[in-house]
């Protein structure tokens, strides 16, 4: 990772202008199942958009920290535009490590201008979400790659500038032969793919289904072709459960945030019983659970830091395991504050604390990129670590 | 503030101090029984009876060491507020 050129105070600076518009616009994303085009468009302005772009390309050079905090920010005020920063992240990380350098510079500058958002194209229909196999064939032709694309789940893919798809190498190659393309909107026709998006949380994300074809230069191929596997294991896949992990205890977070501020207000505390053994109990389980999350991302961070060997078991088991256990319990945390709170201020549409709205939200966490999926991985990793080797 | 108030809210949680004894305004409230458990409490209690409310790092030691300090801290506290 590029060490750090941004400063706490330059990202408290640049969320500053963000997280009012976020704040503002949360409410009517959600109830609409519209993309947040004025948050987005207020990241675009904030320059962060460009977060993980070096510095070298005009962008702020920020590390992985720096990831989870504006993460983290950003989902305490809207948990879909937060997971959609999140995953343009997770695309800058694999462009900046693996792009071509003509790509990255003519790409690069214009993601950290805030001109180009890149959407994920990784689903495909009859393989579901499994990331490291490809049905759609790249086809070659002189030194352009034409590619058609049809994809179930799209996050912002109506609203993206770029994206990066993935695809079976050639016509010849096989499932597992998958390669990572980067495609400007301008070089494709998006065409909306056949369903709708009316999900019960994540409304914001607009993940519905699209249909790209068009060709690129050769040069936008990311990575050694065939070869997305490395792409993803080297940066890919660990920013992007980081860069998760981050939305979802950020989330948690504020609402715990504001669930403290409700019980202890003047007028909070008339109606909550602060010496209820029942109420410090539940308090403490919230703020534990937050803790163990927190604690966990920073070894995972840790891990990715020290640029150690990212196949290694227990690295492995921990980058899994960060995704696993942050979808569980964060939405266990906004399940427990809603308990605590009760009906009015927990159940409720359209109050000041969104709890309602975060348990929606965090339901998918466990759905999005399956966890079962991954305990079944970390289930035979358990089986090679005989020692059970834990690192604190 | 009226220190009479002050004093008889501060008194409730001092289980260490007899109620015909003087509390001196530099007396150690954690020798009068104030744990840090106890000092939520009383933080409680003075913003019911006050209605001032103390920031989060107004939650130290240094705030609750005596009577003074505690004072202090309300007055700071009450004048942003």
């Amino acid at each position: 990772m590029t060490a750090t050129m941004t400063t706490a105070a330059d990202l408290s600076g640049r969320l500053d202008t963000v997280l009012p518009v976020l704040r503002e616009q949360a409410d009517a994303v959600d109830t609409a199942a519209a993309f947040p085009e004025r948050s987005v468009a207020a990241l675009r302005e904030s320059g962060l958009m460009g977060l993980l772009v070096p510095t070298g390309y005009g962008g702020l050079g920020g590390d992985l920290r720096a990831l989870v905090s504006v993460a983290g920010a950003l989902a305490g005020e809207c948990m879909s535009t937060a997971m959609i920063w999140a995953m343009h992240c997770q695309q800058v990380v694999a462009l900046v490590q693996h792009g071509s350098p003509q790509l990255r510079e003519r790409l690069l500058p214009r993601i950290a201008a805030g001109e180009v958002y890149v959407a994920s194209v990784t689903s495909e229909r009859g393989k579901g979400g499994h990331l490291f196999t490809a049905e759609a064939p790249l086809r070659r032709r002189g030194g352009r790659v034409l590619l058609e694309r049809d994809a179930p789940i799209v996050t912002g893919g109506h609203h993206a500038d770029g994206f990066l798809i993935t695809m079976r190498d050639s016509e010849s190659a096989g499932y597992n032969s998958v390669t990572l393309v980067y495609a400007d909107r301008a070089e494709l026709t998006v065409t909306p793919g056949d369903g709708s998006w009316n999900p019960m949380g994540m409304r914001g994300t607009h993940s519905g289904p699209v249909k790209l074809t068009g060709e690129v230069d050769e040069s936008s191929i990311v990575g050694e072709p065939g070869a997305f596997r490395t792409v993803a294991v080297s940066g890919f896949v660990p920013v992007g459960h980081v860069a998760w992990a981050g939305c979802w205890i950020g989330g948690a977070q504020a609402a715990l945030r504001s669930v403290l501020e409700l019980v202890r207000s003047p007028a909070g505390r008339k109606q909550f019983d602060l010496d209820s053994e029942l109420l410090r109990a539940r308090l403490a389980r919230a703020r534990l659970d937050l803790d163990t999350m927190a604690a966990l991302l920073a070894q995972v961070i840790r891990d990715i830091d020290q640029g150690g060997d990212p196949e290694d078991v227990p690295v492995q088991l921990r980058l899994n395991g960060l995704k696993v256990h942050t979808a569980e319990r964060s939405l266990a945390v906004i399940d427990l504050l809603i308990e605590i709170v009760g009906l009015r201020f927990g159940y409720m549409r359209g109050t000041a604390m969104p709890l309602e709205r975060l348990f929606r939200d965090l339901r998918s966490a466990s759905l999005n990129y399956a966890n079962d999926r991954l305990l079944q991985a970390n289930g035979t990793l358990a089986l090679l670590d005989r020692a059970v080797t834990l690192t604190y | 503030m009226d220190d009479a108030v002050l004093e008889k809210v501060i008194r409730r949680h001092l289980k260490n101090l007899p109620e015909d004894q003087e509390l001196a305004p530099e007396a150690s409230l954690k020798e009068l029984g104030l744990d840090s458990m106890k000092a939520v409490e009383l933080l409680f209690d003075l913003e019911d009876e006050l209605g001032i409310a103390l920031p989060d790092n107004a939650m130290t030691r240094e705030t609750f060491a005596t009577p003074a300090s505690l004072k202090q801290v309300l007055l700071d506290a009450a004048a942003v507020s």
